[in-house]
C-alpha cells in the first residue's frame, strides 16, 4: 500500500470543474433524487460510480460541507416523515393501555401479539436505515474523507444514526404524550422477558435485534462504548425489573417449596437468565444479572434456605442428599466465599448428631443404673461386673459410630461440597468440638485400639487392619487432650503385653508407628520402651534359663520363670506402684517354692546390672499349675490350671491344708498379704465363678465376706484338661469406674503440672524476663499438641515457682516475671 | 439474492472512460476501496449486479495502469523490498488524480 499515503494529495483543479453554483445544483439534484430511491429500495438501477461521481465533483468544488448538511436534512426529514409514521402506527393500543393497568391474563396474550408487531416493525425499520445508510455511507466515502479533517464534524454514518436514536426511537409516540417509542420499545422487550420468565415462549430471535439496534447506538455521535444505549438505557430498567421480580421469586419460593426445590430452581433461573443474555439479550449483561440474582435471589435468602425446618440442610445430611446438597453448595459458593452460613448449618449439625452419640453412649452406659439399694455391698459387687462390660461395649459402640459419622461427611464433602478447604476446616473443627465435649473420649478411643488389637483384628487382611488403625488415628487428630489418651493407651498396652492378649505385635508396632507420625516422637517415647522392655525381658529370661541350666540345678520340679523386667517410668504407675491410697503396702508374701526363685534370679540380675532395685509385681502376673483333685471314689484327676499369680499363691496356700479343712477369708490375707481388693477378686473367680469353682466357699454365697472359710474342691470338673482361670474383672482392659477416673484424672494433673512447670521454666531460662500474658502464651502454644492447660493452672503454678524461687516478680504493670538461675 | 449470484463471479470488468474493457479478478479489483464499496452486494447498485463498473473520467490508459496497480499491489501485499513500480512521468499526475478517486 505504498500509494495510500498519497491520497493527502489534493488533485490540482481540472478547468472543467470550475464552472460553480449550477454544476453543484445539478449534482445534489441527482444526488437527492438517488439518496430516495435508495431509500425506497428502488436502487438496483442506479450507477454507483454515477452517484460517487457526483459527490466527488461537489467535494471537488469546496462544497462538501453543504452536501454533508443537506443529506443529514434529507435524512431527518425522511425519518420524521416516513419511518416515524411507520413505527408509530406500529404501536397498537394495548400496548399502551397495558403500562398503566396491572396485567390481567387475557390482556397479556393480545399484548404479546401487538408486541411482537411492534417489535418487528422497528426492526424493519432499523435495518432498512442501517442498510440505507451503508449504501449512502458508500456512496458518499469522498465526502467522508473530506470531512474527516474537520474535527467537529463526525463521519455522515453515525451522524444518521443519531438521527435515527433522535427522530424514531426519542420521539414521541403521539404529539401530546411523553411517552416516547424508546419507552414503548423497552416496556414491550421487558414484558417479553417477564413472559419467558414466567414459562411462556417467546420470539427470541426478534428481541435478539431490537436489542442489536440498541447495541448499535449511542448517546453520543462519538460512539463510546460505555455510551451505548443498550447499557444506558434499557439495562438499567432490565437490571431494575430484574431485580424486583427476584425478589418476589425468593419469597415465593420460600414460601412455597422445601429446600431441595429452592435449589432447583434457583440453579435453573441463573442458567436460564445467563442463556437470556447469550441467546435474547447482550452478552454485556451477564456478569450485571448474575450480581442481581446472587444478591435477591441468593444472597438474602440462602440462609432461610438452609435453616428451613423440615427441609434445610439438617435434612439433607441426614439423608445423605448428596445432589441436593451439592446444589446447595454450588450457589453458596456463588455468593460467599467462606459459605458462611452453609458451613454454619453442617457444623450444627454434626455438633448435635456429635452429641447425639455421645449422648447415646452415656445412656447406654447407664442402661442398668446402679440401683441405690441400703445393703450397698451386695450390690456393688454385681454392678461391678455388669456395667463394667456395658460400658466397654459403649465405648466401642461411641468410636464406631463416630467413624460412621465422619465417613458420611467425608462422603458428602466430598461428593457433594467439592473437597472444599473451608468446609472441610469447619467439619474438623466441629469433630473436634464435640468429641472433646465429652471427657471419656480419650478412653474409649483407647479402649476401642484396645478391643481390636486384641480380638478386632483377627482373620483380617493387613490392609483392612491397616484401614482400621487409620480411621482411629483420625479420631486421635481430634482428640485435644492428648497426654490423657496416651495414658489410657499405655495402661492398656501394658495389660496387652504383659497378659500377652495382642493378637500380633505387628499390628502394635504399626499402630505406634502411625501415632508417632500422627503426634510426634515425644508422644510414643515411653510407649515405645515398653517394647523395648518386653524384648529385653525375652532375652534375659532365656539368658536365666540357660545360667539354670549351667548351674545344673538338679531339682526337677523346679518353676520354670519367665520374667518381664519393666522401666519403672516407663509404665503405667498403677502397675508399678506399690503404695495405694497413699500407704505403703508389704511386698506379698510368695509361697516357698516361689520365693526361692525369685531369689535366685534377683541374684542373678543384679549380677548383671549392679545398682538396679528389683520391685515384684504379682499383680500383673500369670502362672501354670497342675492340680491333683482326689475324688471321693478314690480316684484321681489332673487339670493344668492357667491363674493368676495371686491365685497361684492362694491355691498354694491349700497345699498344707488337709483336705476337709478351710481356710478363712482373713487367714488367707494374713498369710499371703495380697492386697484387698486382689484378694477378694481372685477368691471370687476361685470359688464363685460356676465353671472354675477349685476352692469351696461356706457360706455359698456370691460375694466374699471377710469371715468366708474356703476349702479346696476335690470335686471339681471340667471337660478340659486345661482350665483358664480368669480373674474377675481385673485382666480385661475395661471402661473405668467412677473411682478409677477420678484417679486417673487426679494423675493426669498432677502430671500436668509437671509439665506446665517444665514448659515455663524451659521459656524463663531462654527469656530471663518475660510479660506474664506473654509467657501464657508461649506456654499455651508449647503444650497445646499434648493437651488445652487450663490457664488458671497455669497461673497456680507461676505462683508455685515463684514461692520456689524459680521465678521472681520484676514489674507490676505490666505483670513481668525474671528468671531465677 | 438469486440476482447477487453473477456478480459474486471470479471475474469483474473495468470500464474507461473512452470505451477500453479491463477483465480482472474481483479480489484485485477490491485493492480499490471505491470500486469495494461498489461491488458490494449487500448495496444492490447497478455495478454490484453485474459486475461492470464505468468509470466515465478515466481514460484507457490511466485504467490499464490502474489494473496494473492493482495486479501489483495484489502480487506483493505481504512483501518487503519490492522493486518500485515502473510510472511514466507523462501519467504523473492523472494517475494521482485516479488513485485519489479510487481510494487506493
Amino acid at each position: 500500500m505504498a500509494m495510500r499515503a498519497r491520497h493527502k494529495i489534493r488533485a490540482p483543479r481540472r478547468g472543467l470543474v470550475s464552472t460553480g453554483t449550477d454544476r453543484f445544483e445539478s449534482d445534489w439534484k441527482a444526488v437527492e433524487s438517488s439518496l430516495k430511491k435508495i431509500h425506497t429500495k428502488d436502487a438496483s438501477d442506479l450507477s454507483f460510480e454515477q452517484l460517487y461521481r457526483n459527490s466527488y465533483n461537489i467535494v471537488l468544488v469546496q462544497r462538501g460541507n453543504e452536501l454533508y448538511e443537506r443529506t443529514k436534512q434529507l435524512e431527518r426529514e425522511w425519518l420524521c416523515e416516513e419511518v416515524r409514521k411507520r413505527v408509530v402506527a406500529g404501536i397498537s393500543s394495548s400496548l399502551l393501555l397495558v403500562q398503566e393497568v396491572v396485567d390481567a391474563q387475557d390482556q397479556a396474550v393480545e399484548r404479546r401479539v401487538a408486541g411482537e408487531r411492534f417489535l418487528s416493525v422497528i426492526k424493519e425499520a432499523w435495518e432498512d436505515h442501517q442498510l440505507c445508510m451503508k449504501m449512502i455511507t458508500d456512496v458518499l466515502m469522498y465526502m467522508d474523507r473530506a470531512i474527516a479533517s474537520d474535527p467537529r464534524k463526525v463521519p455522515i454514518y453515525p451522524a444518521t444514526m443519531a438521527l435515527f436514536r433522535d427522530h424514531v426511537l426519542r420521539s414521541p409516540i403521539r404529539s401530546d404524550s411523553q411517552t416516547t417509542v424508546d419507552d414503548v420499545l423497552k416496556s414491550t422487550i421487558l414484558f417479553m422477558i417477564k413472559l419467558e420468565r414466567s414459562g411462556h415462549m417467546i420470539d427470541r430471535a426478534l428481541i435478539r435485534h431490537c436489542i442489536y439496534m440498541l447495541e448499535g447506538l449511542y448517546e453520543t455521535e462519538m460512539e463510546e462504548e460505555s455510551s451505548k444505549l443498550y447499557l444506558t438505557s434499557f439495562e438499567p430498567d432490565f437490571l431494575e425489573t430484574s431485580t424486583t421480580f427476584y425478589q418476589t421469586e425468593g419469597k415465593r419460593l420460600l414460601e412455597m417449596a422445601d429446600a431441595a426445590t429452592f435449589c432447583i430452581s434457583a440453579l435453573d433461573r441463573i442458567a436460564e437468565e445467563r442463556e437470556r443474555c447469550l441467546y435474547t439479550l447482550s452478552h454485556l449483561s451477564e456478569a450485571k444479572i448474575k450480581d442481581v440474582l446472587d444478591n435477591e435471589l441468593l444472597r438474602k435468602n440462602l440462609f432461610e434456605v438452609i435453616n428451613l425446618e423440615g427441609t434445610g440442610v439438617r435434612v439433607m445430611l441426614d439423608n445423605d442428599r448428596l445432589d441436593t446438597l451439592g446444589k446447595l453448595y454450588a450457589l453458596s459458593a456463588r455468593v460467599d466465599a467462606k459459605k458462611t452460613h452453609l458451613t454454619a448449618a453442617v457444623q450444627k449439625r454434626i455438633v448435635e448428631m456429635g452429641h447425639e452419640i455421645n449422648g447415646a453412649s452415656i445412656a447406654l452406659a447407664q442402661a442398668p443404673a446402679p440401683v441405690k439399694s441400703a445393703d450397698a455391698n451386695a450390690a456393688e459387687k454385681k454392678e461391678k461386673e455388669r456395667p463394667v462390660n456395658q460400658l466397654t461395649t459403649s465405648a466401642i459402640k461411641w468410636v464406631d459410630d463416630i467413624l460412621l459419622l465422619k465417613k458420611k461427611f467425608d462422603n458428602i464433602w466430598q461428593r457433594s461440597f467439592q473437597s472444599d478447604q473451608v468446609l472441610q476446616t469447619a467439619i474438623t473443627a466441629s469433630f473436634s468440638e464435640f468429641i472433646n465435649s465429652t471427657a471419656r473420649s480419650s478412653e474409649f478411643l483407647s479402649l476401642f485400639f484396645d478391643e481390636n488389637l486384641k480380638k478386632g483384628i483377627k482373620g483380617k487382611t493387613e490392609s483392612e487392619v491397616d484401614a482400621l488403625l487409620d480411621s482411629g488415628i483420625t479420631l486421635l487428630r481430634y482428640v485435644k487432650d492428648k497426654d490423657l489418651f496416651e495414658a489410657y493407651y499405655k495402661k492398656h498396652l501394658s495389660r496387652r503385653l504383659l497378659m500377652k492378649r495382642s493378637i500380633s505385635m505387628d499390628a502394635e508396632r504399626q499402630m505406634i508407628l502411625k501415632m508417632k507420625l500422627e503426634v510426634g516422637n515425644q508422644f510414643t517415647q515411653r510407649l515405645e520402651a515398653m517394647f523395648r522392655d518386653m524384648t529385653i525381658s525375652e532375652d534375659l529370661t532365656n539368658s536365666y534359663k540357660q545360667h539354670i541350666q549351667r548351674m545344673g540345678d538338679p531339682d526337677a520340679k523346679r518353676i520354670d520363670l519367665d520374667i518381664n523386667v519393666l522401666t519403672s517410668t516407663m509404665w503405667p504407675m498403677e502397675i508399678m506402684s506399690n503404695t495405694r491410697d497413699g500407704r505403703v503396702e508389704l511386698p506379698c508374701i510368695f509361697p516357698r517354692e516361689v520365693e526361692t526363685i525369685k531369689h535366685s534370679f534377683e541374684k542373678f540380675y543384679l549380677n548383671k546390672h549392679s545398682g538396679r532395685k528389683l520391685s515384684w509385681q504379682p499383680s500383673m502376673g500369670t502362672a501354670d499349675i497342675r492340680a491333683t483333685f482326689q475324688r471321693s471314689n478314690g480316684k484321681t484327676q489332673r487339670h493344668e490350671l492357667n491363674v493368676s499369680t495371686y491365685a497361684m499363691i492362694i491355691l498354694l496356700l491349700f497345699n498344707d491344708v488337709p483336705t476337709g479343712e478351710s481356710l478363712t477369708f482373713e487367714e488367707i490375707q494374713a498369710r499371703t498379704r495380697i492386697p484387698d481388693n486382689d484378694l477378694v477378686r481372685n477368691l471370687q473367680s476361685l470359688a464363685v465363678a460356676p465353671k472354675t469353682r477349685v476352692l469351696k466357699k461356706d457360706p455359698m454365697s456370691k460375694d466374699v465376706k471377710p469371715t468366708d472359710k474356703f476349702f479346696f474342691n476335690n470335686e471339681f470338673q471340667s471337660p478340659f484338661m486345661k482350665v483358664r482361670i480368669g480373674v474377675v474383672s481385673g485382666g480385661a482392659n475395661k471402661l473405668e469406674s467412677q473411682d478409677q477416673r477420678k484417679d486417673t484424672e487426679k494423675k493426669m494433673n498432677d502430671e500436668r503440672g509437671a509439665s506446665i512447670e517444665a514448659a515455663v521454666v524451659r521459656i524463663m531460662k531462654q527469656r530471663k524476663t518475660l510479660v506474664h500474658s506473654n509467657l501464657i502464651s508461649e506456654v499455651l502454644g508449647q503444650l497445646s499438641a499434648r493437651f488445652v492447660p487450663d490457664v488458671n493452672m497455669v497461673k497456680r503454678r507461676i505462683e508455685s515457682l515463684i514461692d520456689r524461687e524459680y521465678l521472681e516478680r520484676i514489674a507490676e504493670d505490666p505483670p513481668t516475671y525474671g528468671y531465677v538461675a | 439474492m438469486s440476482s447477487s449470484e453473477s456478480p459474486q463471479a471470479e471475474y469483474v470488468t473495468l470500464v474507461s472512460g473512452d470505451g477500453f474493457e479491463f477483465i480482472i479478478p474481483r479480489s484485485t479489483a477490491c485493492v480499490s476501496g471505491t470500486i469495494r464499496r461498489m461491488l458490494d452486494t449487500s448495496s444492490k447498485f447497478s455495478e454490484a449486479l453485474s459486475g461492470r463498473c464505468v468509470f466515465e473520467n478515466l481514460s484507457g490508459v490511466v485504467l490499464e495502469k490502474v489494473c496494473e496497480y492493482f495486479c501489483y499491489n495484489e502480487k506483493n501485499k505481504d512483501q518487503t523490498n519490492v522493486p518500485d513500480m515502473d510510472i511514466p512521468p507523462e501519467l504523473c499526475l492523472e494517475l494521482l488524480m485516479a488513485a485519489d478517486y479510487l481510494d487506493t
